[in-house]
């Protein structure tokens, strides 16, 4: 901007003057602030219009003065005051405190109420998950175990030193089918069931290992299970894994009439 | 809030009275531009200008706004106001000379052209646009005109 020719304008004397409008007025006091040299240049102008209105008052009569400053004193409590309450409006002071009084405690029983019904709803929310973390963490430990079952059972069924020896169905149980991993070194047994039938709560399944003709008692088991169930150990020697039923807790020979599944050991 | 009027009162009243024309109403006005100086004195803002720029600026307000009031303009009409003028000048009132120096003594070494301007802003209440209006000057020349008054007066008055 030109600062001089700004001052030339005559701008800067209407605005002393207080002839601009408002947004001239806000341009002009832009600029004021932008330039140092406008201000020096209004503080001259307005010296100027000062020095030359001082020289040219009237002096209003003495009456004017107290009349005017009987208004002022008239309206000051309401208008400007500074200094703090005096005691005798004391009574309204306690009369408004105990109405905020009163105010607050409705406000923060109300939030009281809200925020313990929001607490309420907030531990019954943290109950239910819990609860569903427990189950969680149970079928967890659930699918865990199984899966330990299932790797200790591969393990078993991979290993080649177990020779599996599956158990057809008799005529009895056509439908049936068994088998047994027989590790010959170890004589540890282990049964798998693929389809057995169900039974009476007297009776219970008997494996059978038949050693030179002659069988040998392998453990009982009930029809209901998932995955290899240890038996009694075999030693080497067996030609043939068979299965009876007999009456709970076992027998010391089978009822050979009831044979279910039956199947002979294939070596190599 | 007393200094401001004891130093103040008379130069503002000179405003007033050279735009209102009429002693006690121009009184009046005087006491309404102190009551608002009173309750605005907290929005004066020391860099946008003088106080005495501030005050003035209210009573030439306060007064402008008076002589477009109804009640101004019926009274205006009952009295010449040529009459008025001279009255104000005349020994109703006492005009001051502060520091001796005379304004009628000042005004007389401006140029004519110049003296026309502040004499018709200051001495009788005009704007520069009612200027430029009634003695059909264009509003840039009572501009400048002004301008160069202010300067010419800086001298006069000694300010530097």
């Amino acid at each position: 901007m030109n600062v001089e020719a700004y001052i030339s304008s005559g701008i800067l004397e209407a605005y002393a003057l207080g002839e601009l409008t408002g947004q001239e007025r806000a341009e002009v006091e832009k600029n004021l602030a932008l330039y140092p040299a406008l201000q020096k240049e209004l503080a001259l102008i307005e010296e100027t219009q000062e020095k030359l209105l001082m020289n040219a008052g009237v002096q209003p009569r003495a009456a004017v003065k107290a009349k005017l400053f009987a208004t002022i004193d008239a309206r000051k409590p309401e208008a400007k005051v500074v200094e703090l309450r005096k005691p005798e409006s004391s009574l309204p002071f306690w009369r408004m405190a105990a109405a905020a009084s009163i105010a607050v405690a409705i406000i923060t029983s109300y939030l009281a109420f809200n925020y313990w019904n929001k607490w309420k709803s907030t531990e019954n929310s943290l109950t239910e998950l819990i609860a569903q973390n427990q189950r969680v963490a149970q079928d967890y430990n659930t699918v865990n175990q199984r899966l330990d079952a299932i790797e200790k059972d591969l393990k078993i069924t991979n290993n080649p030193a177990f020779n599996r020896v599956v158990m057809k169905g008799t005529p009895n149980s056509p439908g049936s089918l068994a088998s047994v991993y027989w590790n010959e070194s170890t004589k540890e047994v282990y049964l798998s069931i693929q389809e057995m039938k169900e039974l009476s709560q007297q009776n219970q399944y008997q494996l059978w290992a038949i050693i030179d003709g002659k069988p040998v008692d392998a453990g009982v088991f009930d029809g209901n299970f998932a995955g290899l169930v240890k038996m009694k150990q075999i030693p080497s020697g067996a030609q043939t894994f068979a299965v009876t039923i007999e009456t709970r807790g076992g027998k010391a020979s089978p009822t050979l009439e009831t044979m279910q599944v039956v199947g002979n050991v294939v070596k190599g | 809030m007393e200094y401001l009027y004891d130093h103040y009162s008379a130069a503002l009243l000179g405003v007033v009275a050279r735009i209102i024309k009429k002693e006690e109403l121009a009184e009046e006005i005087l006491q309404d531009v102190f009551l608002k100086i009173w309750d605005r004195i907290d929005s004066y803002d020391a860099s946008k200008g003088k106080l005495f720029t501030w005050m003035l600026n209210i009573a030439r307000n306060q007064a402008i706004d008076k002589t477009r009031s109804k009640e101004f303009s019926k009274s205006k009409k009952t009295d010449d106001i040529e009459n008025l003028v001279s009255k104000v000048d005349r020994q109703d009132y006492t005009e001051l000379q502060v520091e001796g120096i005379g304004l009628q003594e000042v005004l007389k070494q401006l140029p004519e052209e110049q003296r026309f301007v502040i004499d018709h802003h200051y001495l009788k209440g005009y704007t520069q646009a009612e200027m430029s209006e009634e003695f059909n000057l264009p509003l840039g020349t009572v501009k400048t005109r002004m301008r160069l008054a202010m300067k010419e007066l800086r001298n006069l008055l000694k300010i530097t």
